[in-house]
């Protein structure tokens, strides 16, 4: 077999704009998939049960079926409602939604690793309910989730490159395109994997940076 | 009229009851020591009296607050009412000053910074933890930790403070430094109700021993009195079972 990369440079403003994309979703599934989860566990401890209740239904319904399959849904749905998102867009709301439903889970189990006693005591000096939950609960709830929603955004990352499927151009779609131009198929997933490699690879590496910075305060032995 | 006064109260945990009808009053700068077997009542009696168990019935007041009243704004009642677990419960995820100051801070009752780290130096002080200031509780022996936990409540400067079997998770070695505090506490004229199992502490320090059994009151007064001349059986037991 003989490899030719050198059509591949050609393109390469393809690439970037394809590398910028993903990372575009990837950024946008996390802020809203951080913020649908954190909201959903918190409200997923709500006395009433109808709530309790949609937040698990939302939960399982995402969890146990196939993401390329939300997204189709997402993007052929949506215009029945009368919302019509370019592919980009539909992709990034079927994402979010995606990481939401994994943000509620990790962020219900860092709650739940909160000792009540730590609660309590924050009750007793007199703490509203919303300053127990800012200063008691939530930082070291983070700290114990810290690893598991860090790998979960690496999981968004990597399936955002199910979005090429309603041709959203990331990385992916870039791939698929190129590769149609120069039929050098082995060559243009060769360097799309080691792209995504790289990429997932710098994130892991600014993750546990941030973690050294952000929880430093020593653990139990 | 009493700092404290504790009517009547019942308390049960589904079928159990636990409360059957407690009264005890507490004077402003008595030393009230509650005793008693294991599962008589008396850790959740605390619990009550700062509104983190309800009650069936019977009324609890401090001050001019009753405590379980829909009006009391328990909040507010928190910020007078300090409680020492015997778990410590500081938040280990803050160095010993931001435990000490995060209550007061929130509560507006001192300036974050040097304002601040002053008072926590001050209650510090009192605990003799003045050069941990910047530690974190992980950092700490359990004697350390509790001290700090004392003096965090002392930072909301209470009117009452509570303390739950506050040394028996700890090493016997360690707990001589949390009971010198406590006594230094109740030289300088603290109210104070506690739960516990340290009978030299009650029969030396507190101005009215409470024994409880089977969920009531069985038998009050001051420690000479009480442990010279126990008036049931139960209390004589008790006495004899602790030496």
């Amino acid at each position: 077999m003989q490899l030719n990369f050198n059509q591949l440079w050609r393109y390469q403003d393809e690439f970037l704009h394809g590398i910028q994309m993903t990372l575009t979703l990837t950024l946008i599934a996390t802020v809203f998939g951080l913020a649908i989860g954190l909201a959903g566990a918190s409200l997923s401890r709500s006395r009433f049960a109808p709530v309790r209740i949609a937040i698990a239904t939302y939960v399982e319904l995402i969890r146990n079926t196939p993401a390329l399959i939300q997204i189709f849904l997402i993007f052929f749905v949506l215009p029945y409602a009368g919302l019509r998102f370019p592919p980009f867009y539909a992709a990034a709301v079927a994402l979010s939604i995606y990481m939401g439903a994994y943000a509620v889970e990790i962020f219900r189990s860092g709650l739940a690793s909160i000792p009540k006693s730590q609660i309590e005591a924050g009750q007793c000096l007199g703490l509203s309910k919303f300053q127990v939950f800012r200063h008691v609960i939530l930082p070291p709830a983070l700290r114990n989730i810290y690893p598991s929603l860090t790998s979960q955004i690496i999981l968004v990352l990597l399936g955002s490159s199910l979005a090429s499927q309603v041709s959203a151009e990331e990385l992916f779609h870039t791939a698929a395109f190129v590769e149609s131009r120069t039929f050098r198929s082995f060559e243009v997933y060769a360097v799309v994997c080691a792209i995504y490699f790289v990429m997932v690879l710098s994130l892991r590496l600014l993750f546990s940076g941030f973690e050294r910075i952000a929880f430093r305060w020593p653990t139990r032995r | 009229m009493a700092l404290v006064e504790i009517n009547n109260v019942r308390k049960t945990f589904g079928e159990l009851e636990v409360l059957k009808g407690v009264t005890i009053e507490v004077e402003k700068g008595e030393i009230v020591t509650i005793i008693g077997r294991s599962g008589s009542g008396k850790s959740t009696l605390l619990r009550c009296i700062n509104g983190l168990e309800q009650i069936d019935s019977g009324e609890i007041r401090i001050g001019e607050q009753v405590v379980h009243a829909k009006s009391t704004d328990l909040r507010k009642l928190r910020q007078h009412v300090g409680i020492v677990f015997q778990q410590f419960n500081l938040f280990p995820h803050m160095s010993v000053e931001r435990n000490i100051t995060l209550a007061p801070i929130l509560a507006g009752r001192v300036q974050k910074g040097a304002a601040a780290r002053e008072l926590a130096l001050k209650v510090l002080t009192q605990v003799g933890l003045a050069e941990k200031i910047d530690a974190y509780p992980e950092q700490l022996s359990g004697g350390q930790q509790q001290r700090v936990a004392i003096a965090r409540c002392l930072a909301m400067s209470p009117d009452l403070m509570l303390f739950d079997e506050v040394t028996s998770a700890l090493d016997p070695e360690l707990v001589g430094e949390v009971l010198k505090v406590m006594e230094d506490l109740a030289r300088q004229g603290m109210t104070m109700i506690l739960v516990t199992h340290e009978m030299g502490f009650a029969r030396n320090v507190a101005s009215k021993i409470v024994f409880m059994h089977a969920g009531k009151v069985h038998e009050q007064g001051p420690p000479a009195e009480l442990f010279a001349n126990p008036a049931t059986p139960e209390l004589q037991n008790f006495i004899s079972s602790t030496r």
